[in-house]
């Protein structure tokens, strides 16, 4: 809130301050997941970059979590008064496209004399396919994350584990995980594992299980199928309730995130999954040593990728889109992006980002960074289909049954695929069984 | 009905000074609407439009991103979609339940408080205070801190457990036991609130009743049950009336523990809505559920009212 108001006073000194024809004014919208540290941080780059040149004066407003930026970003639009820029969870750019808010940016790449190819060719490919929807460029990436393993070497050591050796496969997990677990008769002092299990965090977890178990969890070229209802994820699933019902290593019911990382900083769960996205939050808060690890896989090394995109909205004026394009050049240039990385803990999406000495001294100094970088190679695209979050919760609800005891993990995913093929019906109909008559 | 009531005081005054002539009539019949004006506009363009843009919003369906641009008039066909939705009925039924068990136990506890403080001393004042003191809490504070208060086996309530050698459930994880943690949070919330009218009913019942009964003998429960609850029947069904629109329209405590989850466990109507509306783009099926809600709670305000005026009859 004081952020927003001293930007506002900033803002206008800087009106009094510079000729105002000249300047094109825009909005631009951005969440902040975790914590309001962040807030002021992106209100200070905002700044800089008014400051920093003449033409384009950007008005950074923050608007709560990434579902509350969707929806007031929508309902400025529906206004009249679409924000040029908004920082935009990556996986909600189909349906964005779909609704008709947000804009092909295509345009920008030919105005600018470049092709998309060789745009995208300095970030990750992993995220290639989450900027794109149909083929074309929507969004730009901004930062990123991945789910990982962390745990407490305390406990490892104690257990009588090799810290050094953390669990790669799922069958290491589930042995590490037993010996972890602390009981006293029939209840369970301590955890080996645990994992957020809430909407939103189940079904990018789930993902990130599938994808290890080598599946594939939905089409990343086609937003009308998920693939709930296969082997892969089948697999994935039953690995989940075996975890809390065959070995007993992991709490019965939905955890939240914030009470997966709480129990973990009270040494009340020594392993848990959850996003390189709070890597900095986990250092600032945990007492005991901990390590951090890929995350175990039964089939091949994979997981999800995760975070937000910079879109532009549609309904802007000609000078508009120009000054929002400009600004999304400036906050993801290499430098930028490095910066904001280093400061929250997200993966920059440019690797040029990784090469700059700033970015070798932090890498050095927080090794653990090092182990969320080396999984990127890894990562896989971010399930995003038509009704995106209806579609996730169709699985989450079923699997969230079950991780409660009341499904049979067959039957869940078998409920979870009809209410998703029943949910993406009416895009499927217009689009892939929509045949030439 | 109102409006016809106001004009009739307005005319009433209109009628005192002499200086109104006769040959106008219209400004008899205008200069209330006229008075009236500013606060109709309002009420028009903030309750009666959008109560009139959601009626006829239910009534069309704007497919999302299927290349159809214009709605299309479904007639009720929202309404049969959100009836069938089972997302719906679970969320229907999760209110119902969300509703009786919210309402006695924060009644009966509303009164026990307000029979425990009515007589005015420095104990009681401070007894008020502290039973007041959750109406205090904005409820998305109350439910952050009940966030860490129902965490399993960190969390307060799971800390004082086991210090008596039990060990708590995860009371918002498992889909048995989520839906009445949070009726437990919203009772702790609501109960010192409808104290506060209890204890003014209380003193609405007059002293010479309740000496009365005493002469003729009655115990304490005697006084209780045929004197002071029968006496207090206005108050209840007001109470009533007032929690249950508080039940249906507050979900802050939903979406700040548990989104609705697990399996939509603790999902309720208003939450329901919004779900249809902001993240599934179903306009139309969150109108058509607006308005379901709505005409059960107005119905739900008549029969109340109803009741209320026959007890008020019922204490002449």
């Amino acid at each position: 809130m004081s952020a927003i108001s001293r930007l506002a006073i900033g803002a206008l000194a800087l009106s009094f301050a510079l000729p105002a024809a000249a300047q094109t004014k825009i909005d631009f919208f951005f969440p902040v997941p975790v914590e309001g540290k962040l807030a002021r941080e992106m209100t200070r780059l905002v700044k800089s970059y008014n400051e920093s040149q003449k033409e384009v004066e950007v008005t950074a407003v923050y608007t709560g979590g990434y579902d509350d930026t969707k929806l007031k970003a929508q309902a400025a639009a529906k206004a009249g008064k679409p924000p040029a820029v908004v920082l935009m969870s990556a996986n909600f750019n189909v349906d964005l496209k779909l609704s008709g808010d947000i804009q092909s940016l295509e345009p920008m790449l030919k105005a600018d004399g470049t092709t998309r190819d060789a745009f995208l060719a300095d970030f990750w490919p992993a995220l290639h396919a989450n900027a794109m929807v149909d083929g074309e460029l929507y969004s730009v990436p901004f930062h990123n994350s991945t789910p990982l393993l962390y745990y407490n070497v305390d406990h490892f050591k104690e257990a009588g584990l090799d810290p050094a050796k953390p669990p790669r496969t799922w069958a290491e997990l589930v042995d590490a995980a037993k010996k972890l677990t602390k009981r006293d008769g029939d209840k369970v002092e301590r955890y080996g594992f645990t994992m957020p299990a809430g909407y939103d965090y189940l079904g990018w977890l789930m993902e990130a299980l599938t994808l290890s178990n080598g599946g594939r969890y939905f089409n990343e070229e086609y937003g009308g199928e998920v693939y709930y209802d296969t082997a892969s994820m089948l697999g994935a699933a039953r690995f989940l309730e075996d975890l809390i019902f065959k070995h007993k290593v992991m709490a019965q019911g939905v955890v939240e995130a914030g009470g997966v990382s709480t129990s973990f900083f009270a040494g009340k769960a020594s392993m848990m999954l959850l996003s390189t996205g709070s890597l900095s939050f986990i250092r600032e808060n945990m007492k005991a040593p901990y390590e951090v690890a890929f995350v175990p896989k039964n089939v091949r090394n994979a997981v999800p990728i995760g975070g937000a995109s910079l879109v532009m909205f549609n309904g802007q004026s000609e000078d508009s889109k120009k000054a929002g394009w400009k600004f999304i050049k400036w906050l993801s240039s290499a430098d930028t992006l490095g910066g904001w990385s280093r400061f929250t803990g997200y993966f920059s999406p440019r690797k040029s980002a990784y090469d700059t000495a700033e970015m070798k001294a932090f890498i050095a100094k927080n090794p653990d960074t090092k182990v969320a970088l080396e999984q990127l190679p890894y990562a896989k695209p971010w399930f995003a289909t038509y009704q995106t979050v209806a579609v996730r919760k169709a699985l989450e609800d079923e699997i969230q049954a079950m991780m409660n005891g009341k499904k049979k993990p067959d039957v869940a995913l078998k409920d979870a695929q009809k209410k998703a093929d029943e949910l993406m019906r009416p895009y499927v109909e217009q689009t892939a069984l929509k045949l030439p008559r | 009905m109102s409006l016809a009531g106001t004009t009739g005081i307005l005319e009433g005054v209109d009628q005192e000074p002499v200086v109104v002539p006769r040959r106008r009539p219209w400004r008899r019949s205008y200069l209330p609407y006229a008075l009236l004006a500013p606060s109709l506009l309002f009420l028009g363009l903030f309750t009666y439009l959008p109560v009139i843009r959601v009626i006829v919003e239910s009534l069309y369906d704007h497919p999302h991103g299927t290349g159809a641009v214009a709605a299309t008039f479904v007639g009720l066909g929202n309404y049969t979609k959100v009836l069938a939705d089972p997302a719906f009925r679970q969320a229907a039924l999760n209110n119902l339940v969300y509703a009786l068990g919210t309402l006695i136990p924060t009644l009966a506890l509303a009164l026990a408080f307000a029979l425990a403080v009515q007589r005015s001393s420095r104990f009681s004042a401070v007894l008020r205070t502290v039973f007041f003191f959750p109406s205090l809490v904005p409820l998305v504070a109350a439910a952050s801190l009940f966030f860490f208060i129902f965490l399993p086996g960190i969390g307060l309530l799971d800390y004082y457990l086991a210090k008596i050698g039990v060990r708590g459930p995860n009371w918002l994880g498992d889909s048995d036991i989520a839906l009445w943690s949070v009726i437990g949070l919203t009772v702790w919330k609501n109960a010192g609130y409808y104290m506060l009218f209890y204890i003014a009913g209380l003193q609405n019942i007059p002293r010479d009743t309740i000496e009365a009964a005493l002469i003729d003998g009655a115990n304490a429960w005697q006084r209780l049950r045929y004197v002071i609850l029968p006496a207090l029947l206005p108050t209840t069904s007001f109470v009533v009336v007032i929690a249950l629109i508080n039940l249906l329209t507050s979900v802050d405590h939903v979406i700040v523990l548990t989104r609705g989850g697990p399996s939509n466990a603790t999902n309720l109507l208003l939450y329901y809505i919004f779900q249809a509306a902001h993240e599934n783009f179903e306009v139309g099926k969150a109108a058509a559920a607006t308005l379901l809600s709505v005409v059960v709670l107005l119905a739900i305000s008549l029969a109340s009212m109803r009741i209320m005026s026959r007890g008020s009859h019922h204490e002449a």
